[in-house]
């Protein structure tokens, strides 16, 4: 809607930008926790930063002495993990990966202060196949070949999906590629084919999707994450706020930012080849 | 309540009783010369004793009583010349008519005012202004376009949401705690293209009261104001026209007799033309795109006999946003309403009002994959009865019955035929809401005058309908649902009994100074789910039900008012506090568009308003406008808001000048100026930044709207030109207008992004090199020096 608006706003009457300086306020450095736990070993991470002032040009501070392990709250078994200066992230131990249907606790110790945040890594969707087919440009739609992705939702509850698109070994990352549904709209979206229409491949484009089953809470907080890359802070937006993490406070003072990811992990890879 | 309700009691009592000692009056009608169109709000006064003023009511007629005959009486009218009469004994069987002769170079002075100059102090309306058309027409308007909400934002105490909207934000209050009214029937989004026109055809309308402070008891159902707005009679002699040519649209208004003196009508066009010059570019992807707005308006009124009239009126206005014949965004409103009004007697009367309000918005998306047609519709259908007695002592006393039916249609979402989408169809809202009201004003003594009311409210929640029973019996987003209620049609579910007492008086000080104090409770029960600060047309309203309640806001107010050089000058200064009781505002994240279950993303907490507002006003002369200054604050404390703390809404504006000045240089030439300051948006900015999932994104404080935008002026003028048109039957005026003269650069939005390349808006799909990045705040701004021509007819 806001960016219907806009396009009156071009046609109609025209706006004018510039950039300006304003004065901000500035808060102690706050901690950013994103903990990624899939069924995926090779994908396991935490990445722990401290925020900095808006007009900061340098790096977020990354927290390399934290203390960090993810527990399996059935078995109890505790996979730690080691702060990797070549990733500049938090790596487990043995490449471990979670197991469909656990419940999993992730724990980090910053100092004094103790973060704690759970999920279930939920079985996942059922993923048939990808297909793709060359379409002409339309106004909302780029010429280009698109896929097609088939499969079936057989879950009730907790049907929190998002989809990542990596073409050509690059995600595409920018706030319009973020592919995020649930069952607003039905559980049959894979049946007929769920085309992903937002984006436009080339021919001899290869292109690995992702699909990812999350926790409520963990989709809420990327839904918050994108509502907030779209918020303008204009009049047709709802007062910006930071996501709402899942992650807590479990002993000491402050806040922490970022959000704990449980997931089961599919992918599967397309080679678009044209038509002779 | 009980002192209220003692007070109405002993005052109906008295005034019967006194009414019963053969007082005698005299009745009379007052009209234009030209047309015989009733004038309310003249002012009829004995020249020995201008106190006893009384005002003709909405339909010219008045009821005065009399002391000693003969004596002169004058009715005088701003704008017309007064008419002075001597009246004796004679005058007093029949009822009387006087006819008023516009003055030749009054005509385009600015008149904003209370219902006449000695009312501003004699009567007890606080926050209560009556704006006449030619006001408005008067003032420097965006693009050209006159517009009657614009204009109220002139106003003290009336602040607005950003640049160019339309939407008021009344003494603290939000933008749907405003009813706004056409001949009695609501109109539930009252603007065009996304708020920046309100959907009022200047030429239509006969004018507009506007009640920010104490609403009186007959008018209910909204918190903080009420925009009582009335399309204007027909005249019954002659075919008449106006109508104008602008930048944005044009418009055109025909009014005149269907049977001569019996009967009037009068039709009023509008349309836009945007879509007309898109469809003339060599580009398809600019050709094919449809942008407007058209609304349509007309009354037709009856003069069954001396004692009835009847009138009907209607209202329909669509606007319609199409993108290259795939997308389509299209919102109308369908207003009518039938008013019939009885003199029962001389000093008694009936009003009935019967109407229907119909607002549908519809979004359409031809997609093979993701196609879509979603539509919804609310309505509100009421009727409102009222009987008013004149009695002595210049006292009225007014009872009434008023019956409302809400109806929120279920969202209504289908998927195209290759669409991957499962259907959405949601449960309908309804409401049904009875109300009765009884008020009554008096003198006492020559100082003191009183109106004391009350209103009562019986609002149930009605079928068809589904309720929802929560576990633990909160309706919260996890909240698991453990059993519906299916209600039938009608089914009456959750009730809400309510009272609103209303109270104003009026001391006087002397016969031009006069201090007065009010006390007014109003329940509200529908609001909008929204916690963006403008309106759009796919808001959602939520009635009250059985985990909604209603919304309640009481305000104290306080005033001196005083008039000066013969009425010329008036100054008035009001203080008000509100508070507000069930405010809604949205969880974080909450999706309520298509939701069956919008309770469940609500949250509710209290609020509370005050200011001081400072009016300076001249009403006549050559050079007329106003001068005013607000202070006023706004909180908000929401339980999961702000970390639970109080904080400011976006329209939180404490400073607020506003000044409208008008000079007739001659009877061709004329100019307008306005000027506005207010203290910037209360706005959310970032404190840091921080990384997640490859996004850098803002950091924010807890504190909601805890930063402010710039302070925002502005200065507008114009120049109006009328030509040559003495004994000529086509009149035509030019009127050259420029918003934001100086060119301020007022923000509209601030984007927190980065600077790459030292470009602000940066394509990083261009492939050009990225050398640096940086971050940066833009700044959007909108109409900086923005010239307007419209001609004006009339013939």
């Amino acid at each position: 809607m806001r960016n219907i608006w806009f396009i009156i706003i071009g046609l109609l009457f025209g706006s004018c930008q510039e950039e300006i300086f304003l004065e901000l306020r500035t808060v102690d450095p706050t901690p950013a926790i994103e903990a990624i736990w899939t069924n995926n070993g090779n994908l396991n991470q935490v990445k722990i930063m401290y925020s900095k002032d808006y007009y900061d040009q340098d790096l977020n501070q990354i927290i390399e002495d934290a203390e960090v392990s993810i527990t399996n709250l059935r078995t109890g078994q505790e996979i730690g993990f080691r702060f990797s200066q070549q990733a500049r992230r938090y790596l487990p131990l043995n490449n471990f990966g979670g197991r469909i249907g656990e419940r999993y606790q992730l724990n980090v110790k910053i100092g004094e202060n103790e973060y704690i945040s759970e999920g279930t890594l939920l079985p996942p969707p059922i993923l048939d196949s990808v297909k793709y087919e060359f379409k002409e440009k339309r106004f909302f739609r780029e010429e280009g070949y698109y896929l097609t992705v088939y499969g079936k939702i057989p879950f009730e509850e907790e049907n929190n999906y998002r989809i990542r698109i990596i073409q050509n070994d690059t995600l595409k990352n920018s706030r319009f590629d973020y592919l995020l549904f649930d069952d607003s709209f039905g559980t049959s979206i894979l049946d007929k084919g769920f085309e992903l229409s937002g984006f436009p491949f080339a021919a001899n484009d290869r292109v690995r999707l992702e699909l990812y089953r999350l926790n409520t809470d963990a989709f809420n907080y990327l839904r918050q994450l994108v509502d907030l890359l779209f918020n303008d802070g204009g009049l047709f937006s709802p007062p910006p706020q930071n996501p709402k993490s899942n992650i807590r406070v479990k002993s000491g003072k402050g806040e922490v930012l970022g959000y704990f990811l449980v997931s089961p992990y599919l992918s599967e890879v397309v080679e678009i080849i044209p038509d002779e | 309540m009980k002192f209220l309700t003692l007070l109405l009691s002993a005052m109906i009592i008295l005034n019967f009783s006194a009414f019963a000692q053969n007082e005698k009056f005299i009745s009379g009608l007052v009209l234009e010369v030209d047309g015989g169109t009733p004038l309310p709000g003249a002012n009829i006064y004995w020249e020995a004793e201008p106190q006893k003023g009384v005002v003709s009511d909405i339909d010219g007629n008045f009821l005065i009583e009399v002391s000693t005959l003969p004596a002169k009486l004058i009715i005088s009218y701003v704008g017309f010349t007064p008419s002075i009469r001597i009246m004796t004994v004679r005058d007093l069987e029949k009822p009387l008519k006087f006819y008023l002769k516009p003055e030749e170079l009054s005509l385009q002075e600015i008149i904003i005012r209370d219902t006449n100059p000695e009312q501003h102090v004699l009567g007890t309306e606080m926050g209560k202004s009556v704006v006449s058309m030619e006001t408005i027409k008067n003032i420097p308007a965006l693009f050209g376009e006159v517009d009657l909400l614009r204009s109220l934002q002139l106003l003290p105490g009336v602040q607005t949401a950003g640049e160019g909207t339309t939407g008021l934000f009344v003494r603290g209050g939000s933008a749907d705690q405003n009813l706004i009214q056409l001949d009695g029937a609501p109109v539930y989004n009252p603007s065009h293209f996304f708020g920046f026109f309100s959907v009022f055809n200047p030429d239509a309308l006969s004018g507009v009261e506007f009640y920010k402070g104490n609403i009186p008891a007959e008018l209910g159902g909204r918190v903080s104001s009420v925009v009582d707005v009335s399309l204007r009679e027909g005249n019954y002699q002659n075919i008449r026209g106006e109508g104008g040519i602008g930048t944005i649209s044009s418009r055109l208004t025909l009014d005149g007799p269907i049977v001569a003196d019996k009967s009037s009508f009068i039709i009023s066009g509008r349309r836009t033309y945007a879509d007309l010059f898109l469809r003339l570019s060599n580009n398809a992807n600019i050709r094919n795109n449809q942008l407007y707005f058209y609304d349509l308006s007309g009354k037709a009124t009856f003069k069954l006999s001396e004692k009835d009239k009847l009138s009907v009126s209607s209202y329909y206005g669509s606007d319609f946003l199409g993108i290259a014949n795939q997308f389509g965004l299209g919102w109308n409103n369908f207003v009518s309403s039938l008013n019939w009004s009885r003199n029962i007697s001389s000093t008694s009367f009936f009003d009935l009002n019967v109407y229907n309000s119909r607002y549908n918005y519809q979004v359409i998306f031809d997609d093979e994959g993701s196609g879509f047609n979603w539509n919804n519709t609310l309505s509100e259908t009421g009727a409102r009865m009222e009987w008013s007695w004149l009695l002595a002592n210049n006292s009225v006393i007014k009872a009434g019955y008023h019956t409302q039916f809400y109806h929120f249609s279920p969202i209504n979402l289908i998927p195209g035929p290759d669409s991957n989408f499962e259907s959405i169809n949601t449960n309908p809202r309804n409401g049904l809401q009875n109300n009765l009201f009884l008020s009554g004003t008096t003198d006492i003594g020559k100082r003191v005058k009183v109106e004391a009311g009350l209103r009562y409210a019986l609002y149930q929640e009605v079928g068809s309908g589904v309720i929802y029973q929560y576990a633990g019996g909160i309706p919260l987003p996890d909240s698991e649902i453990i059993d519906t209620l299916n209600l039938n049609r009608l089914q009456s579910a959750k009730v809400f009994h309510r009272f609103e007492p209303r109270f104003s008086m009026r001391y006087l000080l002397r016969d031009d100074l006069s201090v007065k104090a009010a006390f007014n409770r109003n329940h509200q029960f529908v609001q909008v789910a929204t916690n963006s600060s403008a309106g759009l047309p796919i808001d959602r309203w939520v009635p009250a039900g059985t985990y909604i309640d209603p919304l309640r806001g009481d305000q104290y107010s306080l005033g001196i008012f005083k008039n000066f050089g013969l009425d010329k000058w008036e100054v008035s200064a009001e203080t008000y506090y509100k508070d507000f009781r069930n405010v809604v505002d949205l969880r974080q994240g909450a999706s309520v568009l298509f939701t069956d279950n919008v309770e469940t993303e609500l949250l509710t907490g209290v609020g509370y308003a005050y200011g001081m507002e400072f009016l300076v006003r001249k009403n006549f002369g050559k050079t007329t406008g106003w001068l005013s200054y607000t202070y006023s604050r706004t909180w908000r404390k929401i339980e999961g808001i702000s970390g639970n703390d109080w904080y400011n809404p976006r329209f939180d504006r404490p400073h607020d000048v506003t000044l409208v000045f008008n000079h007739e240089f001659s009877k061709r030439w004329m100019a307008g100026l306005t000027f506005v300051y207010t203290t910037g948006q209360a706005v959310t900015f970032p404190v840091g930044t921080y990384e997640i999932d490859t996004q850098t994104l803002p950091l924010y404080g807890e504190q909601r709207n805890a930063d402010r935008f710039p302070d925002y002026h502005r200065m507008d003028a114009s120049v109006t030109w009328k030509g040559n048109d003495k004994g000529r039957k086509w009149r035509g005026s030019w009127n050259f207008s420029i918003y934001n003269l100086y060119g301020r650069k007022n923000p509209f939005t601030f984007q927190f992004t980065d600077i790459i390349n030292e470009q602000i808006n940066f394509d990083q799909g261009s492939g050009e090199e990225i050398t640096s990045r940086r971050p940066g705040v833009v700044m959007t701004y909108l109409f900086t020096f923005l010239p307007a021509l419209t001609y004006n007819f009339k013939f």
